[in-house]
This record gives structure tokens, C-alpha cells and sequence, in this order.
């Protein structure tokens, strides 16, 4: 990896980060954040939301932890670590948690779901078990305008399960 | 977003690259606070340095007579230290109730000191703490009682280019709450906040501090009150004559959040609540 970030023309930088487990070089923008960068090069299941920190649809997991994509400044994720919604599963093979909130019927519009799915994941890895209250203390920065939470709660819980080890239950 | 960014590697490397940056520079750590502002408009620095993985700020540390939290320490991480747990009983009860899972990922003390909104869960909780703050300019170091940093609304007592570097908590065995009146149960800003620790003996309160949030210039580190419960008994009536006394040292303010007179009321409640909680 490139010890410090290149200026490669003015006001474009080249920032090196692992994408969902690829290293990937990209070019971004001055005064650009994490998420309009993400979008930019193809990444699009992280949503925009409200731009100001407020709803949690632009959560990505960042070196381990879920943050919010539109309060990094792009050039800060250089020589970072990035999970994506687009990293946990595939529409053949979706991840546990994917398939708990299809299943639950916990997405209608759908633009919420990314960053409730990847805080959930950050709640699970560190909370394999988790109780109802923990779920919904975990979503609290992630606003569904759709459905209220109760079904996304119900998901996770199932997720939770599946992973676990659990039964698997079908909705 | 100013054009320059810069995110040296570690203290000595910062102090080295500061002379070279532009006058008008900020330093960055979790952005939560500073992006927002820019985003509308009232942050114009020409540059950000970003000390959010500066290693000599990170981490919580115990020494003999304190717990030393690392001002770059993420919220999240200070949720999860078992000594945060164990000294600071009041900073483990305003935890949840700072912001979201997600910005507690980014945020850190230092940052919530540093902008020094009246309104800091972190902060007040710190002040209850009696938590003093360790500073660094260019190597050259000092430390305050951490109320007496903050000198009006957004205002500190930082001194151009000074680093909040740590918090020092004394410790000692207290009891804590931190009760937030907000518009809703999480995620929200508080329309008044109470911090109280309590070194409790037999019944009685040996010694006490409050702090309240929202409800005057600065986080406010109530002393009338704080020494008026010392040696009194943790009852009922204690609780009562408390909360009408608080209410005389806030100065809250009308905003879009709430109004001067209920903030001034729930300052009363929220501490009578807080300190009956201890005796539970």
C-alpha cells in the first residue's frame, strides 16, 4: 500500500482501500465524502439519504465499525478497510441477514435496508446473541420511513438465530 | 470540506506539520460536529487535521489515582472498557444516550469537548465525573478542571492550536446517573440533561457533583448545589429540596429545542429523579 495519498491533478487525490476485500485504487475528489465516492465508482447500495448524519442509510463498516459514509471525508478512508452492502452476499447466495429481511417482509421501499442490514451485521459480529432491546438500540441511528421497525427487528432476530446455529425459519 | 486535509501519523509529526498549513485550520476527529457544521455552511476552515487515529489519543488507561481516557477514544469503545465501567458510573449511564450506534462508532471525548456545545451528553457527564483535561501545545502541557474549559457557548479556553489530549477521571467508588429529557427516548439532542456522581456512605451523601446540559452557556458544573448535598442524608425530602435549589443556578434559553421556563423545571426533576435513583 502507498505510504501517503498522491495528488494526481489538482483537486483529485488517489486513495488506496479494500473494498469488500479487494484492493482497490480510486480517485476522488477534493472535498468529496466517503459515499458520494462510493456511488461515483459503482457502489450504489450505499443510499443517500439525508446527507447530514441523521438517517443511517449511508452506513458502511469502516475498519470494523459501522459509520456513516456522508460524515467521511473520502480522502480519511485511505489505507482503510470497507464492507459495503454490496461485500455480504449475492442475489443467488444472500447473506443470513439478507434472507431474514426478505423473509420477515422488513423492506418496502427498500432505501433504508442497506444500512440497517450493515448495522445489524456490526451488532451481530460483536453481539451474536442479541436481545430485542440490544436490536433495537442498534438500529436507533437507522430510520425506516416505510414500514416502522417491528418487522426489521423480527429479521434480525431470525438472522441472529440462523447464525447462530438456530432452526432455520422460514416466514 | 476545506481543500486541504491533512492526517498526520502521530504527535510529534503534527507538531512538526502545523506551521506549514493554512491560518485558518481546524483540527478533525470524528467529524460528527464539525462535517454537519460545514455542511451548512457555518465551518469555513481552509483546513482539517485529522488527529482521528492519532495513536497517543486512543485508548483508556489506568494509573494509580486516575483512569485516563485517550480523547480520539471512539464513544463506542469507551461503551465496551471494563474500566470505564467501573469508574465512571456516570459516563456509563449517558452513553446510550449519545447520539446513534452508528456516529458513537466515529465520535470521541475530545471532540465533544472541543466544539463545546452546552448541549455534550459526554461532556456533563465528564463534569459530574469531576474529570480534569489534559492539553498539549507543541509538546508544552497543561490540565484543567474540565469545567473550566468551556467559556460560553462554542467557546473554550484552548489556546490556538492546543490539543485535548486525555480526560483524567479521579477514582473513586461513586454512584452515577445521567438522565436525558429529549424529544424522544434515543437519538436526540437534550432540552435538559442531569449528571450527578455520589460518594455515598451509610445512607448519606459524603460528597456530590451535578452537572446539567442545555440549560446555560456552557456545560454547566452546578456548585451550590453540589455542596449544599454534601453530608445530607439520600432521601425523599434531600431530593426535593435539591431540585428547587438546582433550579436556581441554570440559565436556560428559549430555542428551537424547548423553552426557558420548562427546561428550568425539568432541571429540577430530572435531578430529584437522578438522585433517588442513587438511593435505589
Amino acid at each position: 500500500m502507498k505510504k501517503d495519498i498522491l495528488e494526481t491533478k489538482k483537486g483529485n487525490f488517489e486513495i488506496t482501500v479494500t473494498v469488500n476485500g479487494e484492493l482497490k485504487e480510486l480517485s476522488v475528489k477534493n472535498g468529496e465524502f466517503l459515499l458520494d465516492a462510493l456511488r461515483r465508482h459503482g457502489w450504489k447500495g450505499t443510499k443517500k439519504g439525508c446527507d447530514t448524519g441523521d438517517c443511517g442509510s449511508c452506513t458502511v463498516i469502516l475498519n470494523g465499525r459501522a459509520v456513516l459514509g456522508c460524515l467521511v471525508p473520502a480522502v480519511a478512508a485511505h489505507g482503510g478497510e470497507l464492507t459495503t452492502i454490496e461485500g455480504l452476499g449475492t442475489v443467488r447466495d444472500p447473506h443470513p441477514l439478507q434472507e431474514a429481511f426478505v423473509e420477515a417482509g422488513a423492506v418496502q421501499c427498500g432505501f433504508c435496508i442497506p444500512g440497517m442490514i450493515l448495522s445489524s451485521k456490526a451488532l451481530l459480529d460483536r453481539a451474536p446473541r442479541p436481545t430485542e432491546a440490544e436490536i433495537r438500540k442498534a438500529l436507533d441511528g437507522n430510520l425506516c420511513r416505510c414500514t416502522g421497525y417491528v418487522k426489521q427487528v423480527e429479521a434480525v432476530k431470525n438472522a441472529s438465530a440462523r447464525l447462530a446455529g438456530g432452526k432455520r425459519k422460514r416466514g | 470540506m476545506p481543500d486541504i486535509i491533512v492526517k498526520p501519523a502521530s504527535l510529534k509529526e503534527l507538531w512538526k506539520t502545523l506551521p506549514g498549513l493554512p491560518a485558518a485550520r481546524r483540527y478533525l476527529a470524528g467529524g460528527t460536529d464539525i462535517v454537519t457544521a460545514d455542511n451548512a455552511g457555518v465551518e469555513r476552515s481552509e483546513c482539517w487535521v485529522d488527529i482521528s487515529d492519532l495513536p497517543e489519543l486512543a485508548g483508556v488507561e489506568e494509573t494509580a489515582a486516575a483512569l485516563v481516557i485517550g480523547a480520539g477514544e471512539k464513544i463506542s469503545g469507551l461503551e465496551r472498557s471494563a474500566a470505564v465501567r467501573r469508574w465512571c458510573p456516570v459516563l456509563v449511564s449517558a452513553i446510550p444516550h449519545f447520539a446513534s450506534p452508528s456516529l458513537r462508532n466515529m465520535a470521541t471525548l475530545g471532540g465533544n469537548a472541543g466544539n463545546a456545545s452546552p448541549c455534550a451528553d459526554g461532556v456533563c457527564a465528564l463534569v459530574a465525573e469531576g474529570a480534569f483535561v489534559r492539553l498539549e501545545l507543541k509538546g508544552k502541557r497543561r490540565r484543567l478542571p474540565l469545567k473550566d474549559l468551556f467559556t460560553g457557548p462554542k467557546r473554550t479556553a484552548l489556546r490556538r492550536d492546543e490539543l485535548i489530549t486525555a480526560f483524567e477521571v479521579p477514582k473513586r467508588r461513586h454512584a452515577g446517573a445521567y438522565l436525558k429529557l429529549g424529544p424522544r427516548s434515543y437519538f436526540g439532542i437534550s432540552k435538559a440533561a442531569v449528571a450527578v456522581a455520589a460518594e455515598l456512605e451509610r445512607g448519606a451523601v459524603k460528597s456530590a457533583s451535578v452537572a446539567l446540559g442545555s440549560v446555560a452557556p456552557v456545560p454547566l458544573y452546578a456548585a451550590g448545589v453540589s455542596a449544599w448535598l454534601a453530608g445530607r442524608p439520600l432521601s425523599a425530602g434531600t431530593a426535593v429540596e435539591a431540585a428547587a435549589r438546582v433550579k436556581a443556578e441554570v440559565s436556560p434559553i428559549t430555542d428551537a429545542r424547548s423553552e426557558a421556563e420548562y427546561r428550568r423545571e425539568m432541571c429540577g426533576v430530572l435531578l430529584e429523579r437522578a438522585l433517588l435513583s442513587l438511593a435505589r
